[in-house]
């Protein structure tokens, strides 16, 4: 006694399924669901227990790869035992999956353009997790690199997916990928003010912060002699990690620094020389304000 | 009032030079208190039992310890080596001191600070360089006087193994695997071998001095202790 439902070919019956010549038992059907829940359970577990023993062992990038690597491992082992224990043939599925590859292949050639991407920027490594970049006018810290796709999470705290086509097509500054980068401002001081006394100002106060590296050496030079100020360049280098609080920190203490010491740094301003003297009368035009 | 170094109960005051600790309360909560300098520290410390160690730590921690993990030492004089010869010298290192509060069962760490005047440099090209903690020594041949809350003393025994003689203006060492050991000042011993013009390796012994005590080893109480027991100097010794 069955009942027995027409389906877009697929016949059902209560107790077996039937999909063209393959059939399935409900009883089969609970084992490879339970399987396939067991196995996602465990990869989760040991997921977990992946990242909490190893999360101070190893760098954040290597762990997230790990992970990853541990829990689709354990799921497609699952995958893999969950279909032999409903009788499919795995050989078959091989053939199957070769095919079905070749067909999703031309039909989704973006995708399988972020795939091979992904897998170039997982083996090249222009990026880790937690570094600071900038990819295609998009800056923040890489939050996960994916096989897929690049999570950034901007300097403003925006969720930033790029697709890793894009990515790895991209210009990619990666602003940590050294130990210590430069960075430079320029300051502008009076004519009538000492430039030397100036670089002695500015290098004495760079000589004295921490992570203002010693090697290379700052520099402080007169750049340009501009319009309106005689303009010194100061360079100096800090650890990459670091670079953005010092530059924060160093353009005020140096305008302060250059004030504490009687030079400051100029208005713009223009001299205007007359021809002639100048006529009128401007005793009187005071006296006429007042 | 007690000088600075050692290990304490939880109810301690202690002072040397420009340096106030204490750790004082009713009960469980107490409150620690670290002034150095102009820097001060306030933190509540929910214990009864335990003890407070206070001692120096690797000199790569203050004031921030993710920006290094390697200490260069700078010779005030460059040292010259002759081929195929070992000989013992003494460099100054900047001390760091730790507090930790220590049970049976677990260390942690409380406080790090300093008194020195910390700096960095880069050893190495910018494109694969390290920053190093940075400081400024000369060499003597013995053990040099030293003001204990500032410098410590670091022996290097220093092996030429290159055919040539090798003018030396600094060395490197990792931090990782540094031994520290105090008494009435702090104290490491080193070996560098020099294998070729730029590549030589440095590394520590942890075997303890007679009289000293073994400072805490903060990368081994952060359960990151790493397999390399030596660093090894790629970009030279000028």
């Amino acid at each position: 006694m069955s009942l027995q439902i027409n389906l877009q070919g697929a016949v059902m019956d209560f107790w077996t399924m039937k999909i063209g010549g393959w059939s399935m038992t409900v009883g089969e059907l609970v084992t490879f669901v339970l399987i396939i829940a067991v196995t996602v359970v465990i990869a989760r577990i040991i997921r977990v227990n992946t990242r909490r023993v190893m999360k101070e062992r190893m760098p954040r990038n290597t762990l997230s790869n790990l992970e990853k690597l541990v829990y689709y491992g354990i799921i497609s082992i699952g995958f893999v035992i969950a279909l032999s224990s409903i009788g499919f043939s795995l050989s078959g599925l091989l053939v199957a999956g070769g095919i079905m590859g070749i067909v999703i292949g031309f039909a989704s050639q973006t995708v399988v353009s972020n795939l091979i991407s992904g897998l170039f920027l997982i083996v090249e490594k222009p990026i880790k997790v937690g570094d600071s970049v900038n990819i295609n006018d998009v800056a923040g810290v890489v939050e996960d690199v994916r096989i897929l796709s690049t999570t950034i999470r901007t300097f403003d705290g925006i969720y930033t997916r790029l697709p890793n086509d894009k990515v790895f097509s991209s210009n990619i500054q990666n602003y940590v990928a050294h130990g210590a980068r430069r960075f430079a401002y320029s300051i502008g001081i009076r004519y009538r003010d000492d430039a030397d006394k100036a670089k002695e100002v500015i290098e004495g106060l760079l000589g004295t912060h921490p992570l203002i590296l010693k090697e290379p050496a700052p520099q402080v030079f007169v750049d340009e002699l501009g319009n309106s100020s005689v303009n010194l360049k100061v360079r100096m280098w800090a650890p990459s990690t670091h670079w953005y609080g010092v530059y924060t920190e160093m353009l005020w203490k140096i305008k302060v620094a250059l004030e504490d010491n009687g030079i400051q740094i100029p208005f713009p301003q223009r001299v205007v020389w007359f021809e002639d003297t100048l006529k009128g009368d401007i005793t009187t035009r005071q006296q006429e304000k007042t | 009032m007690s000088p600075v170094f050692g290990t304490y109960d939880l109810n301690v005051e202690l002072s040397e030079q420009d340096i106030e600790l204490s750790v004082k309360g009713d009960g469980k909560r107490k409150r620690y208190y670290r002034r150095a300098g102009d820097e001060e520290v306030e933190k509540y410390v929910n214990a009864d039992r335990g003890k407070l160690i206070v001692c120096p730590v690797e000199p790569v921690n203050a004031p921030d310890e993710s920006i290094s993990e390697h200490l260069l030492i700078e010779l005030e004089r460059p040292l010259l080596i002759e081929p195929g010869s070992t000989d013992t010298f003494f460099l100054k290192f900047p001390v760091e001191i730790g507090s930790f509060l220590v049970d049976p069962t677990d260390v942690e760490r409380i406080d790090i600070f300093t008194l020195t005047q910390p700096k960095y440099t880069l050893y190495g090209p910018p494109e694969s360089g390290i920053v190093c903690k940075w400081w400024k020594s000369d060499v003597y041949s013995q053990a040099p006087a030293v003001d204990r809350l500032f410098e410590g003393v670091l022996r290097v025994k220093i092996t030429n193994n290159y055919r040539e003689w090798m003018e030396l203006g600094k060395m490197v060492f990792g931090a990782f695997d540094m031994k520290i050991f105090y008494n009435e000042h702090a104290y490491m011993d080193a070996c560098l071998t020099i294998e070729k013009r730029t590549i030589g390796e440095t590394s520590f012994n942890a075997r303890k001095p007679k009289g000293m005590h073994r400072a805490v080893d903060i990368y081994q109480a952060k359960g990151l202790k790493k397999l390399e027991k030596s660093y090894v100097i790629e970009w030279g010794f000028k």
